[in-house]
């Protein structure tokens, strides 16, 4: 283990932490529960944090929540939108990870082949 | 099975934060000198009676709802690796009281997994709950280093 490598977390952490203040119109949920770790979901999540961070997106939350009950699917992302609409993307590679933020989050267009599911909310 | 220790990491205290815990604190001794590497996750969530404890220790079950095959198997995998690497796996937990998980190993077992990506751990745990206080103590024969998500805020 690095030192020097441990004393990036608290930077990282920060920028992570400056995401959550309310109001978002994005907000990115990462499945991780037992099935979504073994599965990558860390790794995802990561890549998703570094690319927002990148492209200098603010409008945009990052959470993780346990086992939603996909195991085939794994590693999955919801994002959900202020609208009440939810994508549901499945079997997320590290290159679909950068799509969501870089076509989905920052320009509004779905990415097309990965997602399993939509629903808009009625409430 | 993980193939970091931090993976088995982020998977217990994933289960700290579902138990609603304000407090997850991981602890990690890596001493060269004693040939020994030490992870420990602490909480202070709902925490486990015997009668629950025994059951999730011996018969895999998980109090996750919604599973519907109910298999708990993240505390079988820290405790299959620990035992492999010439450690033990050690847990103490009561209702109302938090829970305590301790695996030890042989720093320089051939099979120990690397610890892998901690700050990447780290930083899922914060995104998993706004409000817990996720706190990281690193320890070597020579070093500390001590990580709190509420001293950020």
């Amino acid at each position: 283990m690095n030192l020097e490598q441990l004393k990036q977390l608290k930077d990282k952490a920060q920028k992570q932490i400056n995401l959550r203040e309310g109001g978002k119109k994005y907000r990115i949920v990462v499945g991780m529960g037992t099935s979504g770790v073994a599965a990558g979901a860390r790794e995802i999540m990561t890549t998703m944090l570094d690319q927002i961070d990148k492209s200098g997106i603010h409008d945009v939350e990052v959470c993780a929540t346990g086992e939603i009950g996909m195991v085939d699917a794994e590693p999955s992302v919801r994002v959900e939108e202020a609208s009440g609409e939810k994508t549901v993307y499945g079997n997320v590679t590290l290159d679909d990870a950068r799509k969501i933020i870089t076509e989905h989050i920052r320009k509004g267009h779905k990415v097309e082949g990965i997602a399993i599911g939509r629903r808009k909310d009625q409430e | 099975m993980f193939e970091e220790l931090s993976l088995h990491i982020l998977d217990i205290a994933m289960n700290s934060i579902a138990a609603n815990a304000r407090t997850v604190e991981i602890s990690i001794l890596e001493s060269q000198r004693r040939d020994r590497l030490v992870l420990r996750v602490s909480d202070d969530g709902r925490g486990m009676d015997a009668v629950l404890l025994e059951k999730v220790l011996t018969k895999r079950i998980t109090t996750k709802a919604t599973r519907k095959k109910n298999i708990g198997l993240g505390l079988a995998l820290l405790r299959q690796t620990a035992e492999m690497c010439d450690g033990y796996f050690h847990v103490r937990s009561a209702a109302g009281k938090g829970t305590r998980i301790t695996a030890s190993m042989r720093l320089g077992h051939v099979d120990r997994p690397p610890l892998g990506d901690i700050n990447g751990t780290i930083l899922s745990l914060c995104a998993a709950s706004a409000d817990a206080d996720v706190r990281l103590r690193y320890r070597t024969d020579t070093d500390e280093f001590r990580f709190s998500s509420k001293e950020l805020n």
